[in-house]
């Protein structure tokens, strides 16, 4: 079992001194839940979990223990981050210790919840099936069913970097086409397209989660902050809200990994992956680029090809 | 939209090729549209996203981007990494909802004061075409400061 | 001062909000999308959404709204004029608050209706808004108001008190102004039977909210460990966001900036978060709260060591809020009971 593993992993590693700590997940405090934790003792490592709650990017407190040695859970979205980190010179490589694991996908705990009438005392899963047990008894659910779209899409479960696996490899076929909400997003007319947008941005509490979830962004000083230009305002206006999201996601082009971990942090529960996506898409069709698979690929908006595509251009 | 609306363009020009080029168009005096407003850069590749997002939030009606032609760059790779941001910028506002040639792009040489002023003139047309913006604008152009909307409200106070 | 229980029939309840928005503007939680709400300014025929667990929002931005224009201004000839925006025009209801959400605006009373300043915005508000108080039938395992000093079925500080019978509402009147709001047809006296369901609802629910959290003595004990090594490995999984903050429905810190272009603009106060970096950060650069370490230490000590110091209240009505919507799943019992143990 995964969860045996890693424990035993952990214990091997912290003993060893091999690593000053250890970022993992351990038990949420409610059900669907799973919680970072930050071990360094062989005897902490009985608080690792995995299960397929585990839905946060770790690669997102890398920056906390710069000066540690540290072992990092990661998921294939994940190491994919971190390979982006590295690239963008957050951490010397020999600093961080991978600990891959091959991704059994995510399950949507909002999507859960909403399947469910009241409250959920205990989620137990086995195999395809997730067995809720809720206030108005127990409800099965198919697994399939609740993932999350993009973890369905995914198509590098199997960590591509990592310097050692718990696990044994996952089949990369994917359930859906590549970028599914994007793709789907794509098709609808223009007015409709920003009826959405303007719709989901306008719930926006301007919290941050999704820019303090996700791992690319560690910059001191956020251009919302900036106040000569100053950008946007910090209050709850709908063009202000929606410039961020464009630039928030803009600033992801070529260092998304899909992990997702901006929409899951969303209180609001604002859509947020469709717009990554097809940032995602692009690099990918106009400069073949897909973040966090090759160690040496230079971020796409850092380099060119004189040949590049520019049939945009007069 | 007023009758008489014109549109207000605004066209960030690179210090070199295209704002030598917009300055031939001048110095030969080839009439084209008075729609641009003219912010020079030093090259396109300094052109941050950010700039045209908030031109566009601001009530711009349309934005050209022009710089040198691919390998003739005076920063010699200042044009690639503009190309790089400006397609994917494009493509991603486009999917968003902003109509196809609100912004715009252009390679205009310090020679070309002939292209120019076709280019502007093309742009100028595309743009009185689609009218003013009807998303994003903050503040009406020219009617001074508006309260923020704040989102949502029916809503408390 | 509970006078008889009055019942209003549920189907009735729309004509009462008919009723009510002839003199007054009325806030009732909407639902946004499923699963999220807040409070908004509603017609009568508007959908609300009072049974879902509490909304996202709490019931304190009626009275302090997230971003809030405090005065405009603007160049009239060769002068500028200046126009306050405390005003409110017409008194208002606000209906389908919990008493979490309820107690909470009491702390608030403290903070910004205090002996020195007086927050003018927030003090006609409050002086013109009733509070519908809605009991919770049920409590969520996240819920704790029992440790805190209130409970599902807490009265204090609503003006009138609905109970959710199934078909009808017992409904309470706590005050002179809320009795005033009860005086048509609508509401007709609660018979016993409806009387004692209300109670045995209030029973019930009673059982399902956390009393169990050690909260007794936690100034005391934060007292001894402002300097201590507690506070090194808690805040490790916080990722310095702010939806406990904006969440909570006692957090009340803000920013004041100026929005302007050429000579015309507003002057805003804007929800700010304690746990943002930025927080801190003074002009000179030197950041008192410098990682997340002080940060988290600030708002566990604010919310139960200094306040209760100057209000002799702790600032926290268990409402779970933070937990719930934790994208880390950050757990404020944990940390309340770490407290206590170590």
């Amino acid at each position: 079992m995964v969860e045996k593993k890693l424990r035993e992993k952990a214990k091997e590693l912290l003993s060893k001194k091999e690593v000053d700590l250890i970022i993992g997940f351990g038990e949420g405090t409610q059900p669907l839940r799973a919680t970072p934790v930050f071990i360094r003792n062989p005897e902490e490592a009985d608080r690792l979990v995995w299960n397929s709650f585990c839905e946060n990017n770790l690669a997102t407190y890398l920056h906390k223990f710069s000066r540690f040695k540290v072992g990092i859970v990661v998921k294939g979205c994940d190491a994919r981050s971190v390979t982006a980190l590295a690239l963008e010179k957050r951490f010397k490589p020999e600093q961080v210790v991978l600990i891959g694991v091959p991704c059994q996908r995510m399950i949507d705990r909002k999507k859960v919840k909403k399947a469910v009438k009241g409250e959920i005392h205990k989620v137990r899963e086995e195999g395809e099936k997730i067995i809720v047990a809720g206030e108005d008894g127990d409800v099965v659910l198919k697994r399939e069913d609740f993932l999350y779209p993009l973890c369905k899409a995914c198509t590098h479960r199997n960590p591509v970097q990592e310097t050692l696996r718990v696990g044994d490899p996952v089949g990369e076929a994917p359930l859906t086409e590549p970028n599914p909400e994007a793709k789907a997003f794509e098709k609808k007319p223009p007015e409709e397209r920003w009826a959405f947008f303007e719709k989901e941005t306008g719930r926006c509490i301007r919290c941050y989660a999704c820019r303090e979830a996700c791992p690319m962004c560690y910059c001191t000083e956020c251009f919302v902050d900036s106040s000569n230009p100053r950008w946007i305002e910090k209050s709850l206006s709908s063009a202000d809200l929606e410039f961020y999201h464009i630039v928030r996601a803009y600033h992801q082009t070529g260092r998304c990994t899909n992990c997702g971990a901006c929409e899951r942090a969303c209180p609001m529960d604002i859509r947020l992956t469709y717009l990554t996506q097809k940032l995602n898409q692009e690099v990918e069709e106009l400069f073949q680029f897909e973040t966090g698979v090759d160690p040496n690929a230079l971020p796409p908006l850092s380099t060119f090809k004189t040949d590049d595509p520019q049939e945009f251009v007069k | 939209m007023e009758p008489t609306w014109e549109p207000k363009i605004l066209a960030f020009l690179c210090n070199w090729c295209s704002y030598a080029g917009a300055d031939l168009a001048g110095t030969s005096r080839i009439q084209y549209s008075p729609n641009i407003r003219v912010i020079r850069v030093p090259c396109s590749g300094r052109i941050n996203p950010l700039f045209i997002l908030k031109a566009l939030q601001n009530g711009i009606d349309g934005v050209l981007v022009s710089g040198c032609h691919p390998g003739d760059c005076h920063y010699l790779t200042g044009n690639y990494i503009g190309r790089r941001k400006s397609a994917t910028l494009k493509r991603f506002l486009e999917y968003l909802g902003l109509e196809e040639g609100r912004v715009q792009f252009s390679w205009v040489s310090a020679a070309e004061g002939g292209k120019f002023s076709q280019v502007v003139d093309e742009v100028t047309r595309d743009i009185r075409k689609l009218g003013p913006p009807k998303h994003f604008a903050k503040q009406k152009r020219g009617q001074g400061f508006q309260d923020s909307r704040v989102v949502g409200f029916k809503g408390p106070s | 001062m509970t006078l008889d229980p009055l019942k209003l029939n549920k189907k009735d309840f729309q004509p009462f909000l008919e009723e009510l928005a002839k003199d007054h503007e009325l806030f009732a939680p909407v639902r946004l999308v499923e699963g999220v709400s807040v409070y908004r300014k509603i017609d009568p025929a508007d959908e609300i959404d009072l049974d879902a667990s509490n909304p996202q929002k709490p019931v304190k931005e009626v009275f302090f709204p997230q971003s809030e224009a405090m005065l405009r201004f603007e160049k009239v000839g060769n002068r500028h004029k200046v126009t306050s925006t405390d005003e409110v025009k017409k008194p208002r209801v606000v209906l389908g608050a919990r008493a979490c959400d309820i107690q909470a605006i009491s702390l608030l009373d403290d903070v910004f209706l205090g002996k020195e300043y007086t927050d003018v915005y927030f003090l006609k508000k409050r002086q013109s808004t009733l509070l519908v108080g809605f009991a919770c039938n049920h409590p969520l395992s996240t819920c704790f108001c029992a440790s805190t000093g209130g409970g599902p079925f807490a009265r204090e500080g609503s003006d009138l008190f609905f109970i959710d019978l199934g078909e009808s509402y017992l409904v309470e009147a706590l005050t002179e102004k809320g009795r005033a709001l009860t005086q048509s047809k609508l509401f007709v006296k609660a018979s016993e039977k409806e009387i004692a369901l209300a109670s045995d609802l209030e029973k019930k629910a009673a059982e399902r909210s956390d009393a169990s959290l050690p909260v007794e003595g936690i100034e005391k004990k934060l007292d001894q460990l402002m300097e201590s090594r507690f506070w090194d490995r808690l805040h490790e999984k916080c990722i310095g966001c702010g939806v406990c903050t904006f969440l909570c429905p006692t957090c009340h810190c803000f920013d004041i900036v100026d929005e302007a272009v050429n000579e015309q603009g507003q002057r805003v106060r804007n929800w700010d978060t304690c746990l943002s970096s930025l927080y801190s950060l003074e002009t000179s650069g030197h950041n008192p709260r410098p990682t997340g370490r002080e940060r988290t230490r600030q708002r566990v000590m604010h919310k139960f060591n200094y306040f209760p110091k100057n209000f002799k209240k702790i600032a926290c009505v268990g409402c779970g809020r933070c937990i719930v919507y934790c994208p880390v799943n950050f757990d404020i019992r944990q940390v309340i009971q770490d407290i206590k143990n170590y």
